[in-house]
């Protein structure tokens, strides 16, 4: 299984693979668009995951399209990323979906929004919505990031549509759509339909209208719970790509909000699935503690939640002894005080029995489906950035990675529940031996051209920012959320289980909660259609 | 049903012990950290106009337009996210960081803030130069003549040359 990095791009190279640039981290090569998919499998073969893949327009560097796999070899702690280019006028590449099934959704996507095609696989739209024009791709250099093409209606949309009451429910946010059909009481297949909040985040990066200081700010944005990680992955590939040296003070607090982020975001998980399970005791004494993290989380960096401290070159709120007690003692209580809620939790029977043996997930599904975060943690899959790939200042200090085989709803929920633990040791190792300095540097270049991938550890999984540099902004940003990795999954979890079950398994992968979503459930048997309301919804997909 | 009993103790242990933690908010005051960003405050007697927090501003909560007397900097806090980073750059310490957040309002113009500023032209091509504010915090740093003050860059060159091709020094002495 584990090989030598060398031995692998070697391989890659005598397969006709051309490297294109080596870095300390990351190798790039470019390879025939036509034989994606056997590199596709011997990386697969080799024990990489897909990370994601990347369409840019780069015709105003040379006049082609290229398609950007993100591989990571956990393992060796490095990516490699295959390139492959596609003149404007025969616009395509090979899918490799068939042989790594993780790149189904980021091949649908470039094929929406740059408008390559993925070939010999099934295609539909994925990203943009129904009523938006064929031909037009928003993600292509000549599209103005705030045109607004006209809606096409088609015949279908309108038929499709039975109960009015859908995904665009006025009162909820972040909508998304599940379609469960059912035999009786059993799921027998789930169909999604999401991104309906496609923001168009990082077409508005590379508009004239934002600057690369300002990003980090709109990173942040991309989620509502973990925008931390995504502003701190955001400046670490921009910092990567152009060589920038940070403090190691600022990557010390960085690591410690990352950290208290991850807390409040188990936190308020463990609360909503008490809430669902109908233990509203648990959701409340759990949001109680959460509070706690949400003062420090103030303390700490200015705001409770969007903390806006990160900058390309640090941090622009420093962490001084008297925050350094408060944090400590916050840590201690928070400890003691979960440690009995997750006592009397887990003794009430049940919640062991609801979550126990529901939701399963197989090992051999999580590794072709490419999970990440807890819900490849629960199925038996060693997976946590913070050790394979070390970034910022984890490789200081020791933490335990939870692993569980189960699969089921019970596992995940006890990953959180012993990550919460660890979070708490971590932060507490990193305030005692937190380095003096200064926290930014204050002048640096950002040369055009250069290419980064950076990956974090969020609460949810591996979230990855993928950035090609440009002149005062980025050229290319793309942004893989955790929940887009693990929504997949869920079809895995939800069919042939009990419809009762349902809400709990798509809570389990911790979609974002800030929001009420609903399930549409068709019985197969009388073609009848109902729906229920659920707690939950994805908020970080919609980058 | 015993171990149903036991987990209800455990419950309840835990709740006597929490005891209440909401506020009686708004009667109470809220739990506000010293660090806490919220709304900014402009202040007129300070600000130059020189635009700098308009730069940097993410959301475009600040803006900054000229009309032909007059330059405005207006201030919206609908579309604030409490960075914080224009009190950061303003070079006149003009920005201060507050700690209001109670900013709902029937009216939108309750948002919005403004500080007018006028606008002085070249004396010699009418181009702008700047707001007046911007001027007088120029000549506090770095003493310059009534003469060159009121040019833009453009004409002040031209001066300067052709008093420099004279041989009579340019700064106006």
């Amino acid at each position: 299984m584990s090989k030598d990095f060398n031995e692998i791009v070697r391989h890659i190279v005598d397969m006709g693979g051309v490297v294109e640039e080596s870095k300390a981290s990351e190798v790039y090569v470019r390879v025939p668009r036509d034989r994606l998919k056997d590199f596709a499998r011997y990386l697969y073969e080799s024990g990489a995951y897909l990370k994601t893949c990347v369409g840019v327009d780069e015709r105003q560097l040379n006049d082609l399209f290229a398609v950007y796999y993100i591989f990571g070899l956990d393992e060796l702690g490095k990516d490699i990323v295959l390139r492959a280019l596609a003149p404007e006028d025969d616009a395509w590449v090979e899918s490799i979906a068939s042989e790594v099934p993780a790149a189904d959704w980021c091949e649908l996507e470039f094929r929406d929004l740059v408008g390559i095609e993925p070939k010999n696989r099934l295609v539909k739209r994925l990203v943009l919505p129904d009523d938006w024009p064929d031909g037009v791709y928003p993600l292509r250099k000549e599209f103005k990031h705030d045109t607004r093409p006209p809606r096409t209606f088609k015949e279908e949309i309108a038929e499709e549509v039975g109960i009015p009451v859908g995904p665009y429910h006025p009162a909820l946010h972040e909508p998304e759509y599940f379609e469960l059909f059912v035999e009786g009481e059993k799921v027998v297949d789930v169909a999604y339909r999401g991104f309906h909040v496609h923001r168009g985040i990082e077409k508005l990066a590379e508009s004239p209208r934002f600057t690369y200081k300002q990003v980090p700010f709109l990173a942040e944005r991309i989620c509502g719970i973990c925008g931390f990680v995504h502003s701190t992955c955001y400046v670490m590939a921009v910092e990567k790509a152009a060589g920038i040296e940070v403090p190691e003070r600022a990557e010390f607090i960085r690591s410690i909000v990352l950290e208290v982020e991850r807390l409040h975001s188990h936190l308020l998980w463990l609360g909503v699935a008490a809430h669902l399970l109908g233990y509203d005791a648990g959701f409340m004494h759990a949001w109680r503690i959460r509070e706690r993290v949400m003062v420090l989380a103030e303390h700490l960096t200015g705001s409770r939640k969007t903390y806006g401290i990160n900058l390309i070159g640090g941090v622009r709120k420093d962490i001084e002894v008297d925050k350094i007690d408060k944090t400590m003692k916050t840590v201690a209580s928070i400890k003691e005080e979960f440690g009995k809620l997750v006592e009397a939790m887990l003794s009430v029977p049940q919640i062991k029995s609801r979550a126990s043996k529901t939701g399963v997930l197989s090992r051999s599904e999580a590794r072709a489906l490419s999970v990440v975060g807890p819900v490849a943690r629960a199925s038996g899959l060693y997976r946590d950035i913070r050790k394979d790939y070390p970034y910022l200042a984890y490789r200081r200090v020791s933490f335990k990675v939870p692993l569980y085989t189960e699969g089921d709803n019970l596992a995940r929920l006890l990953v959180r529940v012993d990550e919460v633990f660890e979070s708490l040791e971590i932060i507490k190792q990193l305030v005692d031996s937190l380095p003096g300095g200064g926290i930014s540097v204050e002048e640096y270049e950002i040369p055009a051209g250069r290419k980064a991938v950076a990956a974090i550890e969020a609460p949810r999984g591996e979230d990855v920012h993928f950035i090609i540099t440009g002149v005062g902004r980025p050229y290319r940003w793309r942004v893989r959320a955790p929940t887009y990795q693990n929504i997949p999954a869920l079809r895995a979890m939800l069919r042939g289980a009990p419809l009762a079950d349902a809400p709990l398994t798509i809570a389990s992968i911790d979609p974002c909660f800030s929001c009420t979503d609903r399930v549409v459930v068709y019985d197969v048997g009388s073609g009848k259609r109902s729906s229920m309301r659920i707690i939950g919804g994805v908020q970080a997909v919609g980058s | 049903m015993e171990v149903s009993r036991l987990s209800v103790a455990r419950i309840l242990q835990i709740a006597l012990k929490a005891g209440r933690v909401t506020r009686r908010y708004p009667r109470e005051p809220p739990l506000l950290t010293p660090e806490f960003r919220g709304a900014i405050r402009v202040d007129p007697t300070k600000c130059w106009g020189c635009g700098a927090c308009v730069n940097v501003c993410p959301p475009n909560a600040l803006t900054l337009t000229s009309k032909d007397k007059t330059a405005t900097l207006e201030y919206f806090v609908g579309r604030c996210i409490f960075c914080g980073m224009c009190a950061e750059v303003c070079p006149a310490n003009a920005i201060t960081i507050t700690k209001e957040f109670e900013l709902s309002s029937t009216s939108i113009e309750d948002l919005k803030s403004r500080v007018v500023h006028r606008l002085v032209r070249c004396s010699s091509c009418g181009e702008v130069i700047g707001t007046e504010a911007e001027l007088r915090a120029v000549i506090k740093s770095s003493p310059i003549s009534e003469e060159y003050m009121v040019l833009c860059s453009k004409c002040r060159k031209l001066k300067f040359g052709k008093a420099a091709m004279l041989g009579r020094g340019g700064s106006g002495d």
